[in-house]
């Protein structure tokens, strides 16, 4: 049998392969690695422990991990409920040319930028208490910012992830064809009936995407809740990090960091089901 | 059933562009009526003034003498065939062919014998499940045409249907429109830049140039006698030769042409400034050496140019002093390119056009 002949243009693979090597495989196995004690930068001392995983189950992560499914949760079901129709306006309006730009501002302001202007905006003596105080709606002002329910978080990811699923959806509403709109209308159906039967069908696996995108970015979050997230419950990227900084307990911040990714692979897998499913036409 | 439809004076720009000039036509219920035209000539934005998707600024449509220019799309029972298919690709074919008849409100317990019914009508049996990318672009093209008669519009409307589709397939499914059109005796327009496809399947073809429109006839008139060059050079093949008038007896029209003298057969025939003579090249008689030219013919002579073998006829490009003129002749000839020749042009066969 004849040998194969080496391709060296495979070669050319190699700072793609290695960016994945470098950063995921090795940063994933540093993290595993690190929750069985089996990897220490700090002091170089290793030994087998499951410390950390007997450790880590504490009431502190379930409220956290409470808090943060909650959070990206509402925040990215929040965001598409005000992006989609949004989307569908924006498609009508000849305004789209400078508002569709004005609209993506968020997405290009870095997270604790965006952070410090929300919370200046619904801080006890924020504007937003202000007015409301004024007008004689509220007669005290309202603790947005570090409550527990994490209002200002929720606001701030919503304000953020609007103009990132814009992008998506805005996409793929254009994406329909005219004709197939017209042809529906040719056969009898009104606006509604075109929303609800072309439109809506043609852009829910868009809509699902992008919610399963914006959730995996606000668990993920680090920022936003560490600036207008509350001290208790803590978020899980907040828990990790004071687990690790103000416990010195690096492994059971590994371990936080594990189940982190773990919930965040769920998702991803989710999401590409969820993509071959919609694509096949839900079989 | 099927509608009159009336268009009069209909005029839409896009700025500064004129889209269609003031049309106006009228269709009796139950004719197959081809726009035809060059690609910019108005004819798809017509189509979709009738449909509502377009709001002619000027001018009136009317369906039965109703005014139907401030009805939405959804309320005027068309049926229109896209280009494209525009088959809805989230449904099935069966769901595709439903949509008319759900938006319709046809009761529920007789959508599956009507979808079932023309299914069969257009050779679609048993692919109720598939989805649109799963057929070929005649099948889709099918599912559009069931799509539409489903709902048993007052106008069916056919926007370059089977212009995605191969040469063979075009002349199959064409054919099909038409007999189903017949069968179900629905008002139809169809329109398409491709003459033959206008010819061989209209009751009446109106002929469009520039949002205007040149000649309404039924083919075989608007083929034999037509109107102006425009509509000589666009339909077919014609010869044309800037002429001036001569005389008129009465049957017959003499004109003059830098290549000398052309009889017409034409009693119909009005003075007019600005006139072309012209013959279609299968109407060229090849007159041998030492055969003499046939009464009631005129002569063009020249040298030839190019010798084309098309397979069912050979297509002879000939010099006659600056002029190129085009013959087709029975594909047995045998005619070298570089010799001279003479075609007779019967009297019966030449028409004096405007422009």
């Amino acid at each position: 049998m004849k040998k194969k002949k080496f391709e060296w243009g495979y070669l050319l693979l190699l700072p793609g392969l290695g960016y994945i090597g470098f950063f995921v495989i090795v940063s994933a196995y540093i993290m595993i690695a690190q929750s069985f004690g089996l990897y220490n930068a700090i002091t170089g001392e290793v030994s087998f422990t499951l410390e950390g995983w007997r450790n880590v189950f504490t009431k502190s992560f379930f409220d956290a991990l409470w808090f943060t499914l909650r959070t990206s949760v509402l925040s990215a079901l929040i965001s598409i409920v005000i992006t989609y129709p949004l989307a569908l306006l924006m498609q009508k309006t000849k305004a789209r040319k400078w508002l569709l730009p004005l609209i993506k501002i968020p997405y290009f302001v870095p997270g604790l930028v965006g952070s410090f202007l929300i919370v200046n905006l619904i801080d006890y003596h924020g504007l937003l208490n202000e007015v409301l105080l004024l007008l004689k709606i509220i007669s005290e002002p309202m603790r947005l910012r570090n409550d527990a329910n994490g209002i200002a978080v929720i606001a701030i990811h919503v304000w953020k992830n609007v103009p990132f699923m814009m992008i998506i959806m805005f996409s793929a509403i254009e994406g329909i064809r005219q004709d197939v709109k017209d042809c529906a209308r040719n056969l009898g159906a009104n606006s509604l009936q075109v929303l609800l039967h072309i439109t809506i069908p043609l852009t829910v696996s868009s809509a699902l995407v992008s919610v399963i995108l914006t959730f995996i970015r606000t668990f993920n979050d680090y920022a936003i809740s560490s600036t207008a997230g509350p001290m208790n419950p803590l978020s899980l990227s907040n828990l990790m990090k004071t687990t690790a900084y103000s416990y010195n307990d690096w492994v059971t911040a590994g371990c936080i960091g594990v189940l982190m990714t773990i919930v965040t692979v769920i998702f991803m897998v989710l999401y590409t089901v969820l993509g071959k499913y919609l694509q096949n036409g839900g079989k | 059933m099927s509608v009159r439809l009336t268009v009069s004076d209909v005029k839409l720009s896009y700025g500064d562009f004129q889209a269609l000039k003031g049309v106006s036509f009228d269709i009796e219920p139950g004719q197959f009526v081809t726009l035809l035209g060059p690609s910019g000539c108005g004819k798809t934005t017509l189509l979709r003034c009738i449909a509502g998707f377009l709001e002619p600024q000027s001018g009136e449509i009317r369906f039965d003498g109703c005014i139907m220019n401030d009805v939405p799309p959804h309320k005027r029972n068309t049926a229109m065939c896209f280009q494209s298919y525009a088959l809805f690709p989230h449904k099935t074919i069966y769901e595709n062919i439903r949509f008319g008849l759900r938006m319709h409100k046809v009761p529920v317990t007789e959508h599956d014998e009507l979808i079932q019914k023309a299914m069969d009508m257009v050779g679609l049996t048993g692919l109720g499940n598939r989805k649109p990318y799963e057929l070929s672009g005649g099948q889709q093209q099918r599912v559009a045409l069931a799509r539409c008669v489903v709902v048993r519009p007052n106008l069916l409307l056919f926007d370059e249907p089977l212009s995605n589709l191969d040469a063979k397939l075009r002349e199959k499914v064409r054919v099909e429109i038409r007999e189903l059109q017949r069968e179900l005796g629905i008002t139809a327009i169809y329109v398409t830049h491709d003459q033959a496809e206008a010819l061989a399947i209209s009751d009446t073809i109106i002929a469009m140039n520039q949002g205007c429109i040149e000649q309404i006839a039924a083919p075989r008139t608007i083929y034999d006698k037509s109107a102006n060059r425009f509509v000589a050079d666009f339909i077919g093949t014609a010869n044309l030769l800037r002429s001036s008038f001569r005389e008129k007896d009465i049957c017959n029209v003499v004109v003059d042409t830098d290549i000398g003298s052309f009889t017409a057969l034409d009693d119909n025939y009005t003075k007019l400034d600005d006139i072309s003579v012209s013959w279609r090249p299968e109407d060229m008689i090849p007159v041998l050496e030492g055969q003499d030219i046939p009464r009631g013919c005129n002569v063009v002579s020249g040298i030839v140019r190019n010798s084309v073998y098309m397979g069912d006829r050979l297509d002879i490009f000939m010099n006659c002093q600056e002029h190129v003129f085009r013959a087709s002749v029975a594909r047995d000839y045998v005619i070298p390119e570089g010799s001279s020749i003479r075609f007779a042009v019967p009297f019966a066969k030449t028409r004096i056009v405007q422009g």
